[in-house]
C-alpha cells in the first residue's frame, strides 16, 4: 500500500516560543486510511495540520506527504496543493460569498491562474462544484449567501469546497468542535465517508476521545508537542486516553503567586 | 491625567508660551474687532437680496466643479488600487508596504490648494489642472483606506484558498474582494464627497469650477452675485451629502 504521510524526526518551535509545538514527531499514513490525531488543547495538533498542508515553514526532519517531499523553507508548488484538501475549525468560508462561489473557490487550484481570475468555470469546474455539493447534502443551497447559514451547514460547504478540489489527502483541523453533539457526528460521518468513497486518506484532529473512536481506524494521541501512543482503534484502552488528559501537576509556589 | 508631573508642567509651559507669542506678534487690535459690527453688517446687507442673475454662471460653474470631483475621484481610485495594494500588509512585505505608506503620509500633508497651484502652474488654467490636483491629494487618503480595507479582512479564508493553491492575485480576487468591497464603496463614496467640498476652492487659484465666480465677485465687490453663488454651493453640499448618506447606509 503506497504511503500518504511519513514523518520522521519532525520538531518546530514557533517564532519567540519558549517551548516546541512539536518535538521528534515520526509516524507513517498509508493511503486510504483514516486517522485520529487526539490530543488536549495546545498538544501540537493543528501545528502539525498546518505543516503537512504546506503553510508553515522553519521545522526540521523530513516530512513527505503524497509521495513528495516537504521543503522545510518554502511552501509546497500551487501545482501540488490541491492534492492536499483542508477543513477548518472556523470554516474559513467567505461569508459574503455564496455557498456555490465558496465550493467553486475549491477548484481555483486546479484552474489556469488566467481563468481564476476571470472568474469562468468549466463545465467540468461546474460539474465537480455541484457534485460535491450535492454529496454534503446542500444542493438546495447553492445561491444563498454563506452568512444567512447555521454552523453545521457552513462546515458542510466547507467540505464541499474541500471536495472540489478533488484531493488524495484530507486534513480536518478540530472541524467539529465548534457544533452540537449530534452536528459533530453527522460532519464527521461526511467527512470519513467522503474521503472513503473516494480513496482519500482523511487525518482530522480532535479533543474528543469518543468521536475518534467512532470515525477513525487508527488514533494517534498527542500531548507537550509529542506523540504519547499511536494504535488501532480497537486497541485504544481508557487508561492510554485518561494518561493523554492527566491535569498537569500543579507545582508547589504557582498556587502562592495566585494569592498574592 | 494628561498633565501629571514634570512632563506636565512643561506641556503646560509650552501651551502658554505658544499662545502669548502667537498675542504679542501678530497685532491683534481689538479695537478693530469693535467696529467691524457695523461693516459687517454692511456687507451682509450689500449681499441682500442675493441677485439671481447669475443663474448660467451659477450652472455653469458648478457643473465642473461636479465634473472635477467625479474626474479627480475616478483618478485617485485608479492610483489607490495598486498603492493601496502595494501599502497593505497582507498582500506584500515591509520592505514594500512601509516605504508606499511613507509615500501616502506625505502626499496627505500637501494641501490640495498647493497641489492646484502647482498645476496650474504646469498645465495652465482650467479644471485640467484641478482634475489632476484632487486626483493626486485624494490618493494619500484613498490607498491609506483601500490598505485597511485589505488588511481588515478575516485571514481564514486567505488561507483556504492559499491552501487550495490559489494564488495571491487569485486569493485577492475571491477571499479579500468580496469582504472589502463594502468597505472600498464607502469609503470611495466618502471620499467623493470630501473632494467635491475641497474644490469648491479650486477656481480661487484658477483650476476650474465654481469658486472661480466667487472669487470674481467678491474681488469687483458684486456681492449680491457672489451671494447666489454662495447660496448655490451650500446647496450642492447637502444635497451631496444627504445622497451620500443614503448610498452609506445601502453599504451597510
Amino acid at each position: 500500500m503506497s504511503t500518504a504521510i511519513e514523518i520522521d524526526d519532525l520538531s518546530f518551535a514557533h517564532t519567540g516560543a519558549d517551548l516546541p509545538a512539536l518535538e521528534r514527531v515520526s509516524f507513517r499514513i498509508s493511503a486510504g486510511e483514516s486517522v485520529a490525531l487526539l490530543g488536549p488543547s495546545g498538544a501540537g495538533k493543528t501545528t502539525l495540520l498546518a505543516l503537512l498542508d504546506g503553510r508553515l515553514q522553519g521545522w526540521s526532519g523530513r516530512v513527505s506527504v503524497l509521495g513528495a517531499p516537504l521543503d522545510p523553507d518554502r511552501p509546497p508548488p500551487s501545482a501540488r496543493r490541491p492534492d492536499t484538501g483542508f477543513v477548518f475549525q472556523e470554516f474559513a468560508l467567505v461569508e459574503r460569498s455564496t455557498v456555490l462561489r465558496n465550493v467553486l473557490n475549491g477548484r481555483l487550484g486546479r484552474m489556469s491562474p488566467l481563468r481564476a481570475l476571470m472568474g469562468s468555470p468549466t463545465k467540468h469546474d461546474l460539474e465537480i462544484a455541484r457534485t460535491a455539493l450535492a454529496d454534503c447534502g446542500i444542493s438546495d443551497l447553492a445561491e444563498r449567501r454563506v452568512d444567512s447559514l447555521s454552523g453545521g451547514q457552513r462546515q458542510r460547504v466547507a467540505i464541499a469546497r474541500c471536495l472540489a478540489q478533488e484531493p488524495r489527502l484530507i486534513l480536518a483541523d478540530e472541524p467539529v468542535s465548534n457544533l452540537d453533539p449530534a452536528r459533530a457526528c453527522e460532519i464527521l460521518a461526511l467527512l470519513t465517508g467522503a474521503a472513503r468513497a473516494r480513496g482519500a486518506t482523511a487525518l482530522f484532529s480532535s479533543h474528543q476521545p469518543d468521536l475518534a473512536r467512532r470515525f477513525a481506524q487508527r488514533i494517534i494521541g498527542m500531548r507537550d508537542g509529542r506523540i504519547v501512543f499511536d494504535v488501532p482503534t480497537s486497541e485504544l484502552n481508557d487508561n492510554a486516553t485518561a494518561e493523554l488528559y492527566r491535569e498537569v501537576e500543579p507545582s508547589p509556589g504557582i498556587g502562592l503567586r495566585a494569592v498574592s | 491625567m494628561a498633565f501629571r508631573g514634570f512632563g506636565g508642567f512643561a506641556t503646560s509651559g509650552l501651551i502658554a508660551t505658544a499662545i502669548l507669542w502667537s498675542f504679542a506678534t501678530t497685532d491683534v487690535e481689538f479695537s478693530r474687532l469693535l467696529s467691524a459690527g457695523p461693516r459687517i453688517a454692511d456687507f451682509l446687507g450689500r449681499m441682500f437680496p442675493p441677485d439671481p442673475t447669475v443663474m448660467a454662471e451659477i450652472k455653469k460653474g458648478s457643473a465642473e466643479t461636479l465634473r472635477i470631483a467625479i474626474l479627480g475621484t475616478l483618478g485617485a481610485v485608479i492610483l489607490s488600487v495598486p498603492l493601496g495594494i502595494l501599502a497593505s500588509e497582507t498582500m506584500v512585505s515591509p520592505a514594500v508596504f512601509r516605504p508606499i505608506r511613507t509615500l501616502l503620509a506625505f502626499i496627505r500633508a500637501i494641501p490640495l490648494i498647493l497641489v492646484a497651484m502647482l498645476m496650474v502652474g504646469a498645465v495652465g488654467l482650467g479644471p485640467l489642472p484641478g482634475i489632476i490636483a484632487v486626483a493626486f491629494h485624494a490618493t494619500g487618503m484613498l490607498a491609506k483606506f483601500y490598505a485597511e480595507a485589505i488588511d481588515g479582512v478575516s485571514r481564514a479564508p486567505i488561507a483556504a484558498l492559499e491552501s487550495a493553491g490559489a494564488g495571491p492575485l487569485v486569493r485577492l480576487r475571491y477571499a479579500i474582494w468580496p469582504q472589502m468591497a463594502p468597505v472600498v464603496a464607502r469609503d470611495t463614496i466618502f471620499r467623493f464627497e470630501l473632494n467635491l467640498r475641497e474644490s469648491l476652492i479650486l477656481g480661487i487659484v484658477g483650476a476650474g469650477g465654481i469658486g472661480f465666480y466667487i472669487q470674481t465677485y467678491v474681488r469687483s465687490f458684486q456681492y449680491d452675485k457672489a451671494a447666489s453663488v454662495t447660496i448655490a454651493v451650500v446647496v450642492m453640499v447637502i444635497a451631496i451629502e444627504a445622497i451620500n448618506v443614503a448610498l452609506r447606509r445601502r453599504f451597510a
